[in-house]
């Protein structure tokens, strides 16, 4: 089978946290993604949590977590020596991806125009923060911040406390996936043209950009959606998207029409079995009842029945009940759950990394299956300066001499 | 049905100019990953069918839409741009002689039904290779084409439960609350199926293959997890809901501010971000105090710092928060509504998040962007078409069907 879709195209990684999934995804695609750290290692190796809870920069699971399948190189690019050496990487590559504050890199001599004038068909892609222009360009940023600014945290959260975050990092994965479309749709169009551009992604506007139903609502009604924690406001209605049972949470949602009508009625039917005035019964056609239309009240009736009688069920009964009745209740998995889950395995999902820390921990080994390519993740995260050897003396082809004057000067 | 032939040569070349999508994408997933193509200048049919429409070109919540018309929702406008339109009743079986002419016209072909349905309808991946053998043909899923649990259907709040986002989102002592306001997924998984056909467009230049791609929203949002997943492998620990806390900053969180239900956000990651704090809050006492002095003397004395920082920002505007700390290089920002963003954020306005595209219904209105830029060949947006707008053009100047040919067909209610 051949190797992922872009196998012979090169990347070099710069990028810190703000930037990790895009190389990942090219990595995964069968580019040769090469991380290039600063001599000592990235500050983002210092990430929480470590493994067996020991700091170290060879134990961040975070980094372990999003730099698979790469590379990697020690390089100060600050110094004149660095900088000639990451001259010579880039007139190699196909990508150069980094998340270093707008501006530094035209600061140090390697901007756009410089690395062009190197390679013409390079790709820049640069992830940050709130973008490479604009006001706030230079304002410091973080998961937080940018999802703050994005509009999506406003929405987010229990009416009566502040809005609340995902406990891990939903707007920078993201932004890295769009970063890696905009990285391939740039890169297709080198190909062809011979052109290399900037692929510029915010943060903040990546948020922004799942925003469609805020957008809208304010936009042509004036109105702000609620914050309104486990619901869902989609229309007037905020209806309840989450549910708490014996041992966990679940995900049931009422759809309306011929979409939602065989799992309405499935869920009216077992309550039945339990619930002397169940509110559900009185629907009389499934098939005709219109979701968008009910009144926040008439939610609630329902709310209030269905909230005690999922309690009284494990996430195994639901499960099982959900898939016998066709009742499409979802139980909300754990990490243990992804590792166990029959679906996942079935299809192959997890793979040994053999990372020579981490020993034998299991990974996600793909975004996506393909029938012909293999677009997986193939090796773990590089220790720091696992690479210099290779791609200095064997493929850049430079002397003990030189690469001696390197370290001696602190370039590598 | 009138329809005018589409006018684009005025239009710069987008990145994907020459790339022909045949896209039986729906609902956001589909349609957005039709959308990234076509805003990029590929040539994207859309085929849908009046007597079974999109959601979104039924979705009733804006008062702008009407119950009698198809084409005046919002929701399929934004995720339909640039996109021309073919209504055509796939259980028709003459419909077949439009379609198999498109499999033969089209580089892609891009789908979101329930894994097998294409199947039934005799319009998988196989049978699309017996007209055009290098064709690159997507698939997009809420589990997946294969497993045991491939014939289960749900929408982004299902995603968000399997992925094990749900159980990372709001406060450790409440049930979990809904991540991203509902939608998460729904946006991840369509950029990640543009990538992998782009990066498959790519690959047949060089090789002249096509290829078989397929996505779920299951396996891709729960890589968002990884560290959890290797955390309870490593340590044996499901951390679960945090709130706003991280480990490895402090303060980290929402604070109020003046005004109803406003606040704003700070994240202070190092020591050395800590003194830039402290001194832009004046140096007052409490700051000095040992209980603050190093990172992890201010993780175990949380609550309390949270009180303090939040006695500071309560009385201010959340804007004038942000723009007073960033001055002082500390990582602060307004937690932003949607007045904020669409009307009032300069940074958004600068980047064009929204663009004005004229809806034939709708009027103007701002649409939105692809959440990626690209400096020499940027997104052009065209308005959402109508249903079945361009099936003249499709059928009479991309496909060749002679005049009787194509009233035939129309007779035949082919084109519902």
């Amino acid at each position: 089978m051949n190797k992922g879709l872009l196998n012979g195209a090169c990347a070099l990684d710069l990028t810190d946290e703000t930037g990790f999934v895009c190389g990942k995804v090219l990595g995964d695609l069968g580019v040769d993604v090469v991380k290039v750290e600063r001599p000592g290692g990235d500050a983002s190796r210092l990430i929480p949590p470590f493994h067996q809870d020991v700091p170290g920069v060879e134990r961040s699971l975070y980094w372990k977590a999003f730099n698979t399948g790469k590379r990697g190189v020690t390089l100060d690019i600050e110094k004149p020596a660095g900088a000639e050496v990451f001259r010579q990487l880039v007139k190699r590559a196909d990508f150069v991806i980094e998340s270093f504050e707008p501006g530094y890199l035209e600061q140090i001599g390697l901007g756009f125009d410089v690395l062009r004038a190197i390679n013409p068909k390079i790709v820049l892609v640069s992830i940050t923060s709130f973008g490479q222009t604009g006001p706030y360009s230079h304002y410091k940023g973080s998961e937080l911040i940018s999802l703050a600014m994005s509009g999506v945290l406003n929405n987010n959260g229990d009416p009566d406390r502040a809005p609340v975050k995902e406990s891990l990092d939903s707007a920078l994965f993201h932004a890295g996936i769009a970063g890696a479309t905009g990285a391939v749709t740039a890169y297709y169009h080198a190909v062809l043209s011979g052109a290399g551009q900037q692929v510029d992604i915010s943060v903040q506007e990546v948020g922004a950009s799942r925003l469609t139903s805020s957008i809208l609502a304010w936009d042509l009604e004036r109105v702000t959606l609620v914050r309104d924690g486990h619901k869902s406001q989609m229309g007037p209605t905020s209806s309840d998207w989450f549910w708490a049972c014996k041992d966990g949470h679940l995900f049931w949602h009422m759809l309306g029409g011929a979409f939602g009508a065989p799992a309405n009625k499935a869920l009216s039917d077992w309550m039945d079995e339990y619930v002397k005035d169940n509110p559900l019964r009185d629907v009389e056609d499934w098939m005709k009842f219109d979701k968008a239309g009910i009144t926040q009240e008439q939610w609630d009736r329902f709310a209030v029945a269905i909230r005690p009688f999922f309690l009284r069920f494990t996430k195994d009964e639901i499960r099982e009940q959900s898939l016998k009745r066709g009742i499409n209740a979802t139980v909300a998995n754990d990490p243990h759950d992804l590792l166990e889950s029959e679906q996942l395995r079935a299809r192959g999902y997890w793979t040994h990394l053999n990372d020579p820390v981490l020993g034998d921990l299991e990974f996600p080994k793909y975004f996506f299956q393909a029938r012909d390519t293999e677009n997986f993740s193939r090796s773990a995260a590089p220790q720091l300066g696992e690479d210099n050897e290779d791609i200095y003396r064997n493929e850049l082809r430079l002397t003990s001499e030189q690469i001696d004057e390197l370290r001696t000067t602190h370039a590598i | 049905m009138p329809s005018e032939t589409p006018t684009q040569q005025s239009a710069p070349k987008g990145a994907l100019a020459g790339v022909k999508v045949l896209d039986f994408g729906w609902a956001i997933v589909g349609s957005l990953t039709g959308k990234f193509l076509a805003d990029h200048g590929a040539e994207v049919i859309r085929v849908e069918s009046a007597s079974r429409p999109d959601m979104t070109r039924v979705d009733r919540r804006y008062s702008k839409s009407s119950l009698s018309s198809l084409d005046d929702k919002p929701w399929f406008a934004h995720l339909n741009t640039s996109k021309y339109s073919l209504s055509l009743d796939l259980k028709n079986p003459r419909s077949r002689e439009v379609l198999d002419r498109l499999i033969g016209w089209a580089d892609v072909v891009n789908e979101n039904f329930t894994p097998g349905t294409l199947q039934r309808l005799g319009l998988d991946y196989d049978y699309m290779t017996t007209i055009n053998p290098d064709i690159i043909f997507v698939s997009g899923s809420l589990f997946g084409q294969t497993g045991p649990l491939a014939q289960e259907w749900g929408i982004d709040g299902t995603g968000a439960a399997i992925s094990g986002r749900l159980n990372l989102t709001g406060w450790p002592d409440r049930i979990p609350i809904t991540p991203s306001s509902g939608i998460y997924g729904d946006y991840v998984v369509p950029l990640m199926n543009a990538t992998a056909v782009v990066a498959a467009l790519a690959h047949r230049e060089k090789t002249g293959l096509g290829q078989y791609l397929e996505a779920s929203m299951f396996e891709v949002t729960a890589q968002q997890i990884t560290p959890a997943v290797l955390d309870w492998q490593s340590n044996g620990r499901l951390e679960g809901r945090t709130g706003n806390r991280v480990a490895n900053a402090s303060p980290h969180g929402v604070f109020p501010c003046a005004g109803e239900d406003r606040w704003c956000a700070i994240a202070v990651f190092s020591d050395h971000e800590w003194t830039d704090f402290v001194s832009a809050l004046g140096d007052p006492d409490w700051a000095a105090d040992s209980r603050f002095a190093t990172l992890e003397a201010r993780k175990a004395n949380e609550d309390k710092l949270e009180r303090l920082v939040a006695e500071w920002t309560s009385s201010r505007d959340p804007h004038e928060v942000m723009t007073y700390l960033q001055e002082h290089g500390v990582r602060a920002a307004a937690v932003q509504g949607p007045e904020d963003i669409i009307d009032n954020d300069p940074q958004l306005r600068e980047r064009g998040f929204l663009q004005t595209v004229d809806h034939a219904v709708l009027g103007p209105f701002g649409h939105q962007t692809p959440p990626f830029k690209l400096s020499a060949t940027p997104a052009q947006l065209r308005p959402a078409p109508n249903m079945g707008e361009h099936n003249e053009y499709i059928c009479r100047e991309l496909l060749g069907l002679s005049d009787p040919e194509y009233i035939e067909l129309l007779l035949e209610d082919v084109f519902r």
